[in-house]
């Protein structure tokens, strides 16, 4: 193991730690005639302290790439790492354990628990593991995500912005090793969108938070340090520290 | 649209099949007491026509009034001489007299042989063959004073054989007799249970205190005469009271007597099954509203896309319609088993039951559909039309429910009906109308179960406080899961409300009885000993009147008062009197006047009336009342005091002297009351038993085990009606599974999101348990409070019958409590275990 993911980062000048890599995973679904190759040997690595975004056209496997990486789903074959741990290995109560307690979630939608307010929701990692509320850095997350006023109101009761920056601040509340995000802005409107951006992108060079975001918005991924292009269920090339335009003008190449 | 309602159906196939089952076992219930009764009546019915067949007519003497509890009507036997007579009525070829009485067998282990209910009959072996209802099996009829046949269901189950000897129970002293035959009722081992002892005539004469006597003589008529000519014949010679009728009226009296018996005994278990249906239907109603508030989108959409009002409304009762269509039909199937299953289980438990083939009447089928399909579809109506008031755009807006209509229109509706049921309850108590009870109860029950929605929330919040406390995030959340769709928490609650209301209820009810029997019987008798007859309550039970100067000889023994129990007919009504003699009741029992004189008035042969009669009668002391006596006709007596109710007595004493000249000589004694010099000691008990020892049939009690047995009587009966409404409450808990299951299905993705960001799949277990526990205590909680209410104000109303003080067992209530916990926790097993398994993935990708 120790080898692979050194051998991945010689091909780098600066030495750098790795949060989560994936080695030669393939991901398929259905069998003969049916199969759908979602994932066709991937190797990747996502840096800790940094803000990577993953792009691509629909269908191209994001979503199933971040779900492998996450030990939501299983390899067909392949490794997936989050730091040393191989997730792979694991049960399904010791992959609960390294969700709760390693990384962090926010989808598209549906973030939220309904019968919970939005504090509740956002402490609900550390009341599952049965731990204390970081009641500073609660104050602080709710502060920073504008959302102080609105702790005690149900999810419907929220406006889609609010609920996603609920979701955030949840992400966030156990400052896990790595979160995945999945079009967290797919359904925001630009302005919401860029705050909730511009907060991931602080909570990265502010408090060295890993973050991996599937996005489908050039402007959202410029807000990355790098940016990996997967299409067909390939990768396809990266950018480092990616302009909003030069990602187009990449996505346009893709789309061809 | 009738597509769409097959699709529906089976898109939600596991969702119906539970609620299906709700329905399954209340028709498998209706069916099974439908088929076990009917089959009962028709063995029986046959086995009468069969056993009187070659009866033309039989003499007896004339009822001076029925027997109200269905058994066989007191009659006066005549006098033998009539039989030569009779004998040469042109057109009699064949005529024989007999007599019967009371005859109980002594195991060979020299316990009585009990019953459980039949009757113990003694009865004479007409020589006749033909005649004869009893078919000789073995051995021949008994050809001496000294000789016995006996009935083959005994012979069988206490090995008896020809040959043997046998200690027979009589109204004198017991004795012993030789067996020198077995024998079958018709073609019957015996009836229903009862035992028959069969004597030489005179031999039963004797023994019954029927000498020169007969209660019947059975003729068979001339292969050429006419039946009826012949009768108006016989007719013409009888003396007043004595009347003469055809073989196939006996039949057609001693089937429906007991057929009567089979109408209560099929009454009493379809008011537990239409119980279980009602709560049944409660469940359907919830399953039908969840499935509508799932579909909302879905409708909305048929709506958009033109389906009219009425479609929709059609869909979901044909929906419902097919539901319950295919769980009759399965509960029909079901119903036959059972019953067939309950034939054996009888037979098993050695009531021989004639044999007879399974009656499955069209009027089951009919009933069964009828109910089971009518509960299904008028427990969708309300959610059918719910679906209607579904706006089209509902399939468009993103977060909309379904309108909730305003909490103050269900406030005054609920509160409206609840108060209908009450005034229908205590009126139909007052009566009493025991439809017009049930129709308020289920009127209460409907009122409560509209009023739950309001206090879910509260209570569910209340009762959830401790569970987040015990289990942290997943009871929070379980918690907030029972207070989301505070209607949906109600309904299904209410089903097992509807249980533990009706066994709070009987519970209350039950408490009172038994603590008012307990202290009525204080307060009725200061006798040592109380000895009644073991089979107490069984037609023509009693036991030997010689019993009497038996315990007397006991040393130590120094009062001894028979107590004698008849029944006479006033204003139309056929009432039980008691006497005692009056010498003895000062020593025996509490008589407490409250106007009149009391013993005195007894040795004068007046009647004494306790308050309750006097005041609902309206009779004074001093009135001479008309009554009818069954052996000497109409009289009249004088009312010589009015006594404070008295639990052992009944509400009509008279002396013994009144009673020996109004009852037959061998009437037999139903209790004797003691006392003894000492009281009641371990001694003086041995010495009362060795006393009694040839009377095993006899149970000996002191005061305060009599009133143990009361008690215990009581908590007998109570446990059988639990029995009964664990259907019920079975029916509930299914309510409360399919639910569960709804809500967990509904949730996937949330299960899911809670999944990912870190939930155990023992935590998602706790929090679905969390859940059913806050669902099942919500729905006992209120129906305990409900059930009590109900006791209580049941027992209050009757008073005036006997139930003086009301008892709430509290321990019993809070058991039931924890129960319905325990109970929702196990419901809980599989829709937890489901929602534990909900792949994460798959939850998440649900769009
Ligand atoms: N459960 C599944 N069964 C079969 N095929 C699947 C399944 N999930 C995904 N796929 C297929 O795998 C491929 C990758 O899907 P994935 O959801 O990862 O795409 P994506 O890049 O996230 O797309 P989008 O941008 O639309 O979200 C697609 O072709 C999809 O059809
Ligand atoms: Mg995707």
């Amino acid at each position: 193991m120790t080898t692979v993911s050194q051998s991945v980062s010689d091909t780098h000048e600066s030495p750098r730690i790795v949060a989560a890599h994936a080695v030669n995973l393939v991901k398929s679904y259905g069998s003969g005639d049916a199969e759908v190759r979602a994932l066709k040997g991937i190797n990747l690595e996502f840096e800790k302290g940094k803000f990577t975004a993953v792009m691509g056209p629909s269908g191209s496997g994001k979503s199933t790439l971040m779900h492998c990486m996450a030990g939501l789903d299983v390899p067909t074959s392949g490794q997936t790492f989050i730091g040393e741990l191989e997730v792979g290995n694991l049960n399904d109560a010791s992959l609960t354990q390294l969700r709760r307690d390693r990384i962090g979630f926010i989808f598209q939608s549906f973030n939220l628990v309904p019968t919970l307010t939005a504090g509740e929701n956002i402490t609900l990692p550390v009341d599952l593991a049965g731990g204390k509320v970081d009641k500073q850095w609660f104050d602080f997350l709710v502060g920073e995500l504008g959302i102080a006023d609105r702790l005690s109101h149900r999810p419907s009761e929220m406006s889609g912005g609010q609920q996603q920056r609920t979701a955030c601040a949840r992400a966030l509340i156990r400052r896990p090793e790595l979160i995945f995000a999945d079009e967290p802005t797919g359904n925001l409107d630009s302005n919401s969108s860029s705050e909730m951006l511009a907060f991931l992108r602080r909570s990265v060079t502010e408090y060295h938070q890993s973050i991996v975001m599937v996005t489908h918005d050039a402007r959202g991924a410029a807000y990355a340090d790098r940016v990996v292009f997967l299409a067909d269920g390939e990768l396809v090339g990266e950018l480092i520290s990616p302009s909003a335009d030069a990602v187009l003008e990449r996505m346009k190449q893709l789309g061809n | 649209m009738w597509r769409i309602t097959i699709k529906g159906l089976l898109a939600h196939k596991l969702r119906l099949a539970l609620t299906g089952l709700a329905i399954v076992l209340g028709v498998t219930f209706v069916t099974g007491t439908f088929v076990l009764t009917d089959t009962l009546h028709n063995t029986f019915t046959g086995l009468f026509n069969k056993v009187y067949q070659n009866i033309d007519l039989e003499i007896r003497g004339t009822a001076a009034f029925s027997n109200p509890s269905g058994g066989t009507a007191i009659r006066k036997p005549f006098s033998e001489s009539l039989l030569s007579r009779v004998r040469a009525v042109p057109g009699v070829t064949i005529a024989d007299g007999g007599v019967g009485g009371y005859a109980q067998y002594v195991a060979k282990n020299g316990k009585a042989i009990t019953t459980g209910g039949a009757p113990t009959i003694g009865a004479t072996f007409e020589p006749d063959r033909q005649l004869s209802s009893l078919k000789l099996v073995e051995g021949t009829g008994p050809q001496n004073a000294s000789q016995v046949v006996m009935d083959q269901g005994t012979a069988r189950k206490y090995g008896f054989h020809v040959g043997d000897r046998v200690e027979i129970l009589l109204p004198g002293a017991p004795q012993t007799f030789t067996i020198s035959g077995i024998v079958r009722f018709g073609t019957a081992n015996n009836l229903a249970g009862a035992t028959i002892a069969a004597f030489q005539l005179a031999t039963a004469q004797r023994l019954f205190g029927k000498v020169g006597q007969l209660d019947t003589i059975d003729i068979i008529v001339a292969s050429g005469a006419n039946r009826s000519t012949v009768g108006r014949s016989v007719a013409a010679m009888l003396p007043r009271g004595v009347e003469v009728v055809t073989g196939q009226t006996v039949a057609n009296e001693d089937s429906s007597s007991i057929n009567q018996a089979l109408g209560f005994f099929s009454t009493g278990l379809l008011v537990f099954a239409f119980i279980s249906l009602f709560v049944g239907a409660f469940t359907i109603f919830n399953t039908f509203s969840i499935i509508v508030g799932q579909r909302t989108r879905e409708l909305a959409l048929l709506r958009i896309i033109g389906a009219s009002e009425r479609q929709i409304f059609r869909s979901v009762l044909l929906e419902a319609f097919l539901l319950g269509l295919a769980a009759s039909i399965v509960g029909l199937g079901l119903g036959v088993l059972t019953a067939m299953g309950l034939d054996a289980l009888l037979k098993a438990f050695g009531i021989a039951l004639p044999q007879g083939p399974l009656v499955f009447a069209p009027r089951t089928v009919v009933v069964a559909l009828i109910v089971g399909v009518g509960v299904t579809v008028i427990s969708a109506i309300s959610p059918a039309r719910r679906a209607v008031r579904i706006p089209p755009i509902a399939a468009l807006a993103s977060y909309l429910r379904a309108s909730a209509e305003s909490p103050r229109r269900r406030f005054v509706i609920g509160v409206a009906i609840g108060a209908l049921g009450v005034l229908a309850l205590v009126v139909g108590v007052g009566k009493p109308a025991i439809q017009l009870v049930g129709l308020g109860a289920v009127a209460i029950f409907i009122g409560v179960g509209m009023l739950a929605p309001l206090v879910a929330r509260p209570i569910s919040g209340v009762l959830g406080r401790p569970l987040a406390a015990i289990f942290g995030a997943s009871g929070k959340l379980g918690r907030r899961n029972s207070m989301r769709s505070p209607r949906r928490t109600a309904q299904t609650a209410s089903a097992l409300m509807v249980g533990l209301a009706l066994v709070s209820t009987f519970t209350v009810f039950g408490a009172s009885i038994s603590q008012s029997a307990t202290s009525g019987i204080k307060d009725a008798v200061i006798a040592d000993y109380i000895i009644t007859a073991s089979s107490a309550g069984a037609p023509q039970s009693g036991f030997s009147a010689a019993a009497a100067a038996a315990v007397a000889r006991v040393p130590g023994v120094t009062t001894v008062s028979s107590i004698n129990g008849g029944m006479f007919e006033f204003r139309r009504s056929v009432l039980n009197l008691t006497a005692i003699s009056p010498q003895d009741v000062s020593r025996t029992v509490i008589l407490r006047m409250d106007s009149g004189a009391g013993a005195s008035a007894l040795s004068n042969g007046d009647l004494l009336i306790d308050t309750t009669t006097a005041n609902s009668k309206h009779l004074q002391v001093g009135e001479r009342i008309r009554v009818t006596f069954a052996e000497t006709g109409p009289t009249t007596v004088r009312i010589g005091g009015i006594f404070k109710s008295n639990a052992v007595l009944g509400s009509y004493v008279v002396g013994d002297n009144f009673f020996r000249s109004h009852f037959a000589a061998n009437t037999l004694p139903v209790a004797i009351l003691l006392r003894a010099s000492r009281g009641s000691s371990a001694g003086t008990t041995a010495a009362i038993r060795a006393g009694l020892e040839s009377y095993p049939n006899l149970k000996i009690q002191t005061r305060a085990q009599f009133i143990e047995t009361q008690q215990a009587q009581v908590n007998q009966l109570l446990g059988l009606i639990y029995a009964l409404l664990a259907l019920a409450i079975l029916i509930a808990l299914i309510g409360i599974v399919n639910t569960l299951m709804l809500s967990v299905f509904e949730r996937t993705r949330e299960i899911g999101l809670l999944r990912a960001v870190g939930m155990r799949r023992r935590q998602v277990r706790a929090m679905i348990r969390s859940e059913a526990v806050i669902l099942s205590v919500f729905g006992a909680v209120i129906g305990i409070v409900v059930g009590t209410g109900l006791g209580v104000a049941l027992a209050d109303s009757l008073k005036q019958q006997g139930i003086t003080d009301i008892s709430v067992p509290y321990a019993s209530l809070a058991i039931f409590l924890v129960v319905a916990a325990l109970l929702g926790l196990a419901a809980a097993t599989w829709p937890a275990r489901r929602a534990a398994q909900l792949n994460v993935l798959d939850a998440i990708a649900v769009e």
